[in-house]
């Protein structure tokens, strides 16, 4: 398989404080990379860092074996969704899909139909001339995917982008996310702080905890890592089956 | 029924002094103890079509001055403003900003004067918009510190990850997210220069004649019916600005973006 994404021995410091100290990471093509870790670990950096959104102190980034050094965020074609929606509350929900299209001057026509296929994708066709604010939590997530998804871009990095939400709402953007993933070949890294989250997501398992990463080569490696917490998770709900 | 009365003495208090002024401008010859002055008709207002009145030519200048200040200030500081709440030392630029207001316009007046006259800005139009400039610019600052915020960063990161260059964030998402705030801005300032007295008198040095200028003229010239008619003129842009204010703040937001 090809590596969509390559890092190589980063370094982020904050003043005197190290954020990211040497991560290497690398990310298959149509796959998802789960990045659990803990709050201050260092992941949201990271993945802004990806994005061109914070610049690194040392190290490399390679996209598709191409050098990301210097590269703006508009040049870089990655997606960096945040926790919230984010949705541009100026623009109705089509409108807010439509956003990275137009900004590329792609024709109207083109437009109408990608983007009432996505909100097709979405179930969302019948939301399309409501209001960011006439949305519910779960809506503006699946809108804000939309617009993710619709620029097709090469990378996408999701920074616990279900975090807001509730757990019934939760399990059902997992699995909507999942299908869209698999249908439009998305290539994404997955942040999260939920180990179970982290398992369902991604076809990869990394963990990042005080600015170092340890990305596991199979999901069976995380598991048995004593230190993953997963065997935890499993004595806890034995322990609550026998009672 | 209370609410009711809050409401009307609302609009009396503000609508009593707009009529009284307009009264005063129409009236002649007002001694005591008349209610009213003896005359009432149009010849105070003729006085504006006298070519040696210079009412106009304030009023113009003053609409020249204040549209300047506040085209100015909006726009440069829109852009600082943004630059000052994402920077490490924001409360050290904010403590700045509020020092026009602690020391007072005529005390800052007072001030730049010496710097006014070795430039030879002092009684030039120039050299009054430049005074009122730097007092209503940090004003404009204090407006924008708040609309800068976190989730409004976000949203311009998230549009630049989208593909947009800085032009097109600029132009389809900070611009629409900030039109309130603009107005609000321009409608501020605007308001700040039109009013402003002491300062405009020192820097112009009875040279640039402005309408509030003016009016206390003819206040110390102990005429009140040209000071009242020189009023009515000084309320007709606030009034005005009002009326645009309320109409377009509470605007429905467009829903579409242009390709």
């Amino acid at each position: 398989m090809t590596h969509i994404l390559n890092i190589k021995d980063l370094y982020k410091n904050f003043g005197k404080e190290t954020i990211l100290k040497n991560i290497n990471l690398s990310l298959e093509k149509n796959t998802v990379l789960s990045l659990l870790g803990s709050s201050g670990s260092g992941k949201t950096t990271l993945l802004k860092i990806i994005a061109g959104l914070e610049s690194e102190d040392k190290g490399e980034l390679l996209l598709n074996g191409k050098n990301l050094a210097n590269k703006k965020p508009q040049q870089r074609n990655i997606v960096y969704l945040y926790q919230e929606a984010l949705l541009f509350p100026h623009l109705n929900a089509f409108e807010n899909i439509a956003f990275g299209l137009r900004l590329k001057k792609v024709d109207s026509k083109v437009i109408m139909e990608k983007v009432n296929h996505m909100l097709e994708h979405l179930d969302m066709a019948r939301h399309a001339e409501k209001m960011p604010n006439q949305l519910s939590g779960g809506q503006r997530q699946r809108i804000s995917f939309g617009r993710a998804m619709v620029i097709e871009p090469e990378l996408l990095l999701l920074d616990e982008p279900f975090g807001a939400l509730d757990a019934i709402t939760r399990g059902k953007m997992q699995e909507l996310f999942k299908d869209l993933a698999h249908k439009m070949h998305i290539s994404a890294l997955f942040v999260t702080h939920d180990l179970k989250e982290a398992i369902v997501m991604g076809d990869q398992i990394g963990k990042i905890q005080k600015g170092q990463l340890l990305q596991y080569a199979t999901k069976k490696e995380f598991y048995k890592d004593e230190f993953s917490g997963v065997q935890k998770e499993i004595d806890f709900w034995k322990q609550i089956n026998n009672n | 029924m209370i609410k009711k009365l809050l409401q009307y003495g609302f609009i009396v208090s503000i609508g009593f002094p707009v009529a009284f002024l307009l009264m005063l401008s129409l009236g002649r010859r007002w001694a005591y103890p008349n209610v009213l002055p003896e005359q009432m008709n149009f010849a105070n207002w003729e006085f504006l079509q006298r070519s040696d009145s210079k009412l106009f030519q304030a009023f113009f200048v003053s609409l020249g001055i204040s549209l300047c200040v506040a085209i100015f200030t909006t726009s440069i500081g829109f852009l600082i403003s943004k630059l000052i709440a994402y920077s490490k030392n924001r409360n050290f630029y904010l403590v700045l900003a509020y020092i026009p207001y602690l020391l007072s316009p005529v005390i800052m007046a007072v001030i730049f004067q010496y710097y006014f006259i070795i430039t030879g800005l002092t009684g030039t139009f120039l050299g009054v918009i430049i005074a009122q400039f730097l007092v209503a610019f940090p004003f404009g600052i204090i407006i924008y510190i708040n609309f800068w915020n976190p989730q409004l960063k976000s949203i311009e990161e998230l549009s630049y990850t989208l593909g947009g260059s800085r032009w097109q964030t600029f132009k389809k998402v900070l611009l629409p997210l900030s039109k309130n705030a603009i107005m609000l801005c321009f409608f501020q300032v605007f308001l700040i220069s039109w009013f402003e007295y002491g300062l405009t008198n020192l820097i112009g040095s009875g040279k640039v004649r402005t309408l509030t200028v003016s009016v206390f003229n003819f206040v110390t010239e102990a005429n009140i019916f040209y000071a009242a008619l020189s009023c009515c003129l000084l309320i007709l842009p606030p009034m005005l600005l009002l009326y645009i204010n309320k109409r377009l703040i509470f605007f429905v937001e467009k829903t579409k973006i242009e390709p």
